[in-house]
């Protein structure tokens, strides 16, 4: 769906909304609502799921945590099967497999992402109604658009809604949607690169161990840095340590 | 037995209280050290090849981590539970303990810039606070001798803002790197001149310390003593002599102080039991920071002295000072898609910007007082938390975008002087106790003019080298808004000050209580003022020099 096709849809109705949250809802348990859960969501023009999560109050790791032994937060997790199918089919869609680096779906990365929005830390307590609402939106959308949910919609179709909040200047209608998606996606970017693929990826050399002195720059990237200076009108700085 | 028995004891286990029973036990004497935190072994207990994927949340910071996940920090923060502090009204003040052995020497950032001429004496070329009770001539050679001990690595310059170490004394600076050597060409555009930085950092192997293998980030702390901490260094040579004896989970809560100004005692919470218990010395050294010790000399009081110990100035407390704090960051487009190389290093600047304003400061063409320099934050950083923020939309043009933009970000942070003055300093809120039962510190502060003005002069400077680089700089903000808060650049000093009289500081420059026969105070406490260079290395020289003299004063029978 293309960013300008969207105005020619039919706007939803406030009834259809309330079905498709009811639905969803419905298969989120880790999520305790009220029995009228579905009357307190609260839809506008851009169906925006107004979510009232209770609180994660599960304790944090403490300032005195195993350093070297812990790698993932001790607290419990909070997202849905369903929910966790939404982040790896976004994360597939954020950073897909190019050539032999994976995807960040293919790395698992919605466990970090499921890691961070159960953290019971005021911060990661603030991204998670975002991206949790999110990923009901992101259900509710592809239902709205294309008659079936999420993870059942094509390839193209996901990134059709994908492509309407990518950006922070989306459309007013997607403005909520792509500050929520901001958030998704700077944790499931964050988590690709961190991994070994990503990093690799993205260029980190360093991480090892050197026997003697630090090496400095290559030559390659002392005659870029050149090229650099003199593209910018500057004269080389002599490190008085050197030599 | 020195623990039954000792001949001083030392409360704290950081920077000062470390290289006073380094000191004293080198000298012979029995020292007993009580540290409020738990024991700490950097051998056994660093993160140091773990990466953020090997973290909870990729190791960002929370509020029981904040500075990240691996940082050297125990049981401290900005936040201890169950020992809080307040601020008075209309105060923001921020205070970061680590409750463990070596206290902030795990995770410091180790830069080692010594004090100059003009730091010692202030007063007498402006007017401004108060000047050191001696010159910088006076303390070169224990400079020397604690860069020596430390381990330093850094190269003398020449430059006037950083005062040359003797020959044979620093260890090699590593290579620059490639946007550090772009910011120093910069500077040089604009008459600033760039300088190797010294850091508390191992080239060179030291005792049974390896040097820098170039990989993990000091910040974690360092298992093989590579990076200065006084768990690796200080106290393994302390405890060698068999002459040291360390107490921890001891927190110091008050000294007992005789009619003669003698101090009998130092009681503490067993922070195991519950319990108070005490010991005593022949002499006593406190060390347990600016602002616990001077919390300890204040929660001292008695009918004899309601104002507490060693406080017949009334200078307890007051003269808190930590450093300015401001920075600005921009991308450099010449540095987008440069070619990648490893930028480890030491994990930390090689090279940074001194300060550079003593001739326009002396024809008074500056709005400000005293000085600040640049650290810089630049390079092809291990991927993190934030790695890829700020970038916007999807697929292969979202990665393409990441890795051109990787490394292509530069910031500048500002680290100043800053005076004391009236609103700033700390005194006892007697409202509020910790779980352990002592009166905790109200901290009151208020940044003066001298420092808005200087960060605005450093905002400016920073505009101009990101423009110089072909960057395009943020809006700047107002210098209320861009100055950090008190206590967050965690510099803080100044609360028993020493000087030249008993009428207006704490200590004289042996860091002996005037008031007191026996008490000295080897942590920042002491300074009687807070120059822009980060203050830890000078810490130590103080506390070195001041621990000899102790150790001179116990041989002679005189303390």
């Amino acid at each position: 769906m293309s960013k300008q096709g969207r105005d020619r849809l039919p706007r939803i109705t406030r009834r259809e909304s309330l079905k498709w949250f009811g639905m969803v809802l419905a298969g989120n348990a880790l999520t305790p609502y009220p029995a009228d859960a579905a009357a307190s969501v609260v839809v506008g023009d851009d169906h925006w799921p107004m979510l009232k999560l209770a609180p994660v109050t599960a304790p944090g790791y403490g300032q005195d945590p195993d350093l070297v032994a812990m790698t993932a937060g001790p607290w419990p997790r909070t997202l849905s099967a369903g929910e966790l199918d939404i982040v790896r089919l976004v994360a597939g869609i954020l950073v897909p497999r190019e050539g032999d680096v994976p995807s960040a779906a293919e790395l698992q990365v919605e466990d970090v992402v499921d890691e961070w929005v159960s953290a019971p830390y005021e911060a990661q307590q603030r991204d998670r109604v975002p991206i949790v609402s999110l990923l009901i939106w992101l259900d509710a959308e592809s239902e709205r658009r294309f008659d079936q949910r999420f993870v059942d919609a094509t390839d193209a179709q996901r990134v059709a809604i994908i492509d309407d909040i990518a950006w922070l200047d989306a459309q007013e209608i997607y403005r909520r949607p792509a500050q929520a998606f901001d958030r998704l996606r700077s944790v499931i970017v964050a988590a690709f690169y961190c991994t070994p693929e990503g990093s690799a990826d993205l260029g980190y050399l360093g991480g090892k161990a050197i026997a003697g002195d630090y090496p400095g720059p290559t030559a390659e990237a002392l005659r870029h840095l050149a090229g650099v200076l003199a593209s910018l009108g500057l004269e080389a700085w002599v490190d008085p340590a050197a030599g | 037995m020195a623990a039954e028995h000792p001949d001083v004891v030392v409360v704290g286990s950081g920077a000062g209280g470390a290289m006073a029973a380094y000191v004293l036990t080198q000298a012979g004497h029995r020292v007993l050290m009580l540290e409020a935190g738990r024991d700490y072994d950097p051998k056994t207990e660093t993160p140091m090849f773990q990466t953020s994927a090997d973290a909870p949340l990729l190791g960002a910071g929370t509020p029981d981590k904040n500075f990240g996940y691996f940082d050297a920090t125990v049981d401290g923060g900005w936040q201890v539970p169950g020992e809080p502090y307040t601020t008075a009204e209309g105060s923001e003040f921020l205070w970061w303990r680590s409750r463990m052995l070596g206290g902030r020497t795990n995770h410091w950032g180790r830069y080692s810039l010594r004090f100059s001429e003009h730091d010692f004496k202030g007063y007498s070329r402006d007017g401004l606070g108060a000047d050191w009770p001696f010159d910088y001539e006076e303390l070169a050679p224990w400079y020397d001798r604690t860069e020596a001990l430390v381990g330093v690595c850094g190269a003398n310059t020449g430059h006037p803002d950083m005062p040359d170490s003797s020959p044979g004394v620093l260890q090699p600076p590593p290579k620059a790197r490639v946007p550090e050597l772009l910011i120093a060409a910069a500077a040089q555009k604009l008459g600033i001149a760039a300088a190797p930085m010294h850091r508390a950092v191992l080239t060179r192997p030291l005792d049974d310390r390896a040097p820098c293998f170039w990989a993990t980030p000091c910040g974690h702390g360092c298992s093989i003593g590579a990076a200065f901490q006084t768990t690796t260094s200080l106290l393994p040579l302390a405890r060698k002599t068999g002459l040291l004896t360390i107490r921890t989970d001891a927190m110091v809560s008050a000294v007992d102080v005789d009619a003669h100004g003698k101090v009998t005692a130092v009681r503490y919470v067993n922070r195991k039991t519950g319990k108070t218990e005490s010991v005593s010395g022949r002499a006593v050294v406190l060390a347990a920071s600016a602002c616990e010790s001077a919390r300890i000399l204040l929660n001292s009081r008695n009918e004899r002295f309601p104002n507490g110990v060693a406080n017949s100035s009334g200078q307890v407390g007051r003269n808190l000072m930590d450093s300015t704090g401001a920075g600005l960051g921009a991308m450099i487009p010449a540095l987008v898609g440069r070619p990648r190389y490893n930028e480890d290093g030491h994990t930390a600047n090689h090279i940074f910007i001194p300060w550079w304003g003593h001739e326009q400061q002396a024809k008074g063409e500056l709005d400000f007082p005293r000085g600040y320099h640049l650290e810089i934050g630049s390079g092809f950083d291990a991927p993190n938390a934030w790695t890829g923020a700020g970038v916007q939309g999807y697929g292969t043009a979202l990665k393409r975008r990441v890795r051109e933009t990787y490394g292509a970000g530069v910031y500048f942070a500002l680290r100043g002087e800053m005076l004391p003055n009236r609103d700033c300093y700390m005194d006892i809120d007697d409202d509020v106790r910790d779980k352990w039962g002592i009166p905790v510190p109200r901290f009151h502060w208020r940044w003066a003019e001298h420092e808005l003005n200087q960060v605005a002069h450093g905002l400016t400077t920073m505009k101009a080298l990101i423009e110089t680089m072909g960057g395009e700089a943020p809006a700047l903000p107002s210098p209320e808004a861009a100055i950090r808060k008190g206590g967050e650049i965690i510099h803080e000093v100044g609360t028993t000050r020493m000087g030249t009289s008993r009428k207006d500081s704490v200590t004289d420059q042996w860091g002996k209580a005037w008031d007191l026969s026996n008490l000295y105070v080897t942590d920042g406490g002491v300074f009687a003022s807070n120059p822009h260079k980060n203050c830890t290395l000078t810490l130590m020289t103080l506390a070195m020099r001041n621990a000899d003299y102790l150790a001179g004063e116990l041989t002679k029978g005189a303390a």
